[in-house]
């Protein structure tokens, strides 16, 4: 691989502070951490509550001091940068959540919501802007007539689309979902998730998809990184987790409910 | 006889821009010792299905059905009085169900006190009982902590133990693990497994989640846009889904189709709910539609203990 990846995190620490002055030091949230996401791949973050892949998230976004790793994104040091040159980085990426109707202002049409990061970077608005607003919400796969409308009109996977069709509003180069349709209904989940991967065609994007879902991630991403209490347990390619994974905890997850030797599994034998 | 026998129910909710059919026609048989899914997505009426079987419809609600019974009772009139006596209750959100300021052990007692006549040491010794009985380990400081120090599958196992100190012998379980990470979820599914076996509970599980009907259910009944489309043993509806509806359901999820492909979204959405449905509810979405499907409700389709409602033959798939 001669280009550089889109994201390489290095022995990546997280600790956040104990209660008290002289508590003693808690375990890392994230405990050494490493990755690398190449251009236009998809890397999936599987973990439950407490696994330390939203830490890891919000270190990537700067959100959250980080102790000791690095991080590089499109082969800059990404901690290092400071105020105008981490605002112009930050760009780079784009970020979606679990919750579209928490994310997107109930006051605003959707028109002013996907205008919002373009005004904020500067952009005027105008014809331009309307038109690429146009374009964004058509290759979200919504109708123009949603321009107007506000998020309250729409339905929890018309609003992830809205979700979506902003935070491509500045071409990231990276994505970051975070459970983006752990809040859907199945049929709504298979739109998305096929909407992701036309993006991901037509747009070269590369994309972070943090769920605790496996069965989701496994589908779209290229490779997987399983984290359990701040440890990475398992990272590789999608398809060698899925058919051999090495973790007893990877096994359980990917067997749960309709496994793909035993449909229908029981964990009790019937009652006759 | 079924002990929960449901057929044909209806719940409409008046408002001001007309009625809400939130439930439009729904049959179900639960028969004792099974777990019963009730599976669908968003606005298909699984919820207020179980509302209308505790009795909690919203005020003003109306229920119609041509038989609405509980082991011989009709719900119509005695929903109120079987709820928390013979018919218990497990929602989503634990951390909801109980009461942060008070302890574990006095919301036990509360329960307890009100539904079986015992002393109070009779009563704390039940608690520990209960609790030790879904797989809580250390009962006595589960009972002197409060919700909040206890994890979500703790949490879920308390409530458990709450329904069954009702003396319930049925419980209505609404997305029982939807809060809860998969492994803890897996643990909870297996729990009721357990308690339906070695205390013949029955259970209607509703969810959304296919995953889950195939871990703990016996038999699933499928619901569309407030109609019970499809029901049978977990293995034919999940292997051999009859109804369009559960066939694109289970076609949509992501390990249906092979890594990276196409997942076959359904297009279109549900009815609006105040909508009145000529034919077949999901003719508009289904992708083997024929002009009678718009026109005439859908006849029943058996294959041995599997039914559904559709205008397609048999074996026509």
């Amino acid at each position: 691989m001669s280009e550089a990846p889109m994201l390489e995190v290095q022995d990546l620490v997280i600790r956040y502070r104990g209660r008290g002055l002289f508590a003693a030091r808690p375990k890392p949230a994230v405990n050494g951490a490493s990755f690398r996401l190449a251009k236009g791949e998809t890397l999936g973050i599987v973990g439950e509550s407490g696994s330390g892949k939203t830490s890891l998230l919000r270190a990537i976004l700067r959100l959250l001091p980080v102790e000791s790793g690095s991080v590089q994104l499109d082969g800059q040091d990404w901690l290092t940068l400071k105020r105008d040159a981490l605002r112009r980085a930050r760009q780079k990426l784009g970020v979606v959540s679990q919750n579209p109707f928490l994310s997107l202002s109930p006051r605003l049409t959707i028109a002013e919501i996907l205008a919002e990061p373009l005004l904020a970077q500067g952009q005027r608005s105008g014809p331009d802007m309307q038109k690429k607003i146009a374009g964004l919400l058509s290759d979200c796969g919504l109708p123009a007539d949603f321009l107007q409308r506000r998020a309250r009109e729409l339905s929890g996977g018309q609003a992830q689309r809205v979700a979506i069709a902003r935070a491509l509003a500045l071409e990231p180069g990276l994505m970051i979902f975070d459970e983006p349709t752990s809040a859907l209904d199945v049929s709504v989940q298979a739109q998305i998730l096929n909407l992701l991967a036309d993006l991901k065609e037509s747009r070269g994007l590369s994309m972070l998809f943090v769920t605790h879902n496996l069965k989701v991630v496994a589908h779209i991403s290229d490779s997987l990184l399983v984290m359990r209490r701040g440890d990475v347990i398992e990272y590789g390619r999608t398809e060698e987790i899925v058919r051999a994974p090495a973790q007893e905890y990877t096994r359980e997850l990917l067997s749960f409910g309709r496994g793909t030797e035993h449909p229908v599994i029981h964990k009790t034998a019937l009652p006759t | 006889m079924p002990l929960l026998n449901i057929r044909n129910l209806s719940v409409a909710i008046p408002t001001p821009d007309g009625d809400v059919h939130a439930v439009r026609s729904v049959s179900l048989e639960i028969e004792r010792g099974e777990i019963h899914g009730v599976i669908g997505e968003s606005g298909c009426g699984k919820t207020m299905t179980g509302m209308a079987a505790l009795g909690l419809v919203p005020k003003g609600a109306r229920i119609a059905a041509d038989r609405f019974h509980f082991d011989g009772e009709d719900l119509r009139e005695n929903a109120a009085r079987l709820r928390g006596r013979r018919i218990g209750m497990i929602s989503q959100d634990p951390a909801a169900a109980l009461n942060p300021v008070l302890s574990i052990a006095r919301q036990m007692d509360d329960v307890l006190r009100a539904h079986r006549d015992m002393p109070r040491q009779a009563r704390h010794s039940e608690a520990v009982e209960l609790l030790a009985a879904t797989g809580l380990p250390d009962p006595e400081r589960v009972l002197k902590s409060y919700a909040h120090q206890l994890s979500g599958g703790m949490q879920q196992r308390v409530v458990i133990a709450q329904a069954l100190a009702t003396g319930a012998d049925f419980l209505i379980a609404d997305e029982p693990t939807t809060a809860l990470d998969v492994s803890v979820g897996a643990q909870v599914l297996a729990l009721l497994r357990k308690l339906v076996a070695e205390r013949g509970l029955t259970v209607l599980m509703i969810t959304h989640d296919m995953d889950v009907i195939a871990e703990a259910c016996d038999r699933a009944t499928v619901l569309y846009a407030g109609l019970s489309v499809e029901t049978g043993p977990v293995h034919d509806v999940l292997q051999r889904p009859g109804h369009p509806y559960a066939r694109a359901l289970l076609a949509a999820l992501p390990d249906a189709a092979p890594h990276g492909a196409k997942l076959e979204a359904i297009e279109g959405s549900i009815p609006p709910p105040r909508s009145q449905i000529d034919g077949c509810a999901f003719a508009p979405r289904c992708p083997q539609a024929m002009p009678v499907c718009a026109l005439q409700a859908p006849p029943e389709r058996t294959l041995a203990a599997h039914r559904w409602l559709c205008h397609l033959p048999e074996g026509s798939a």
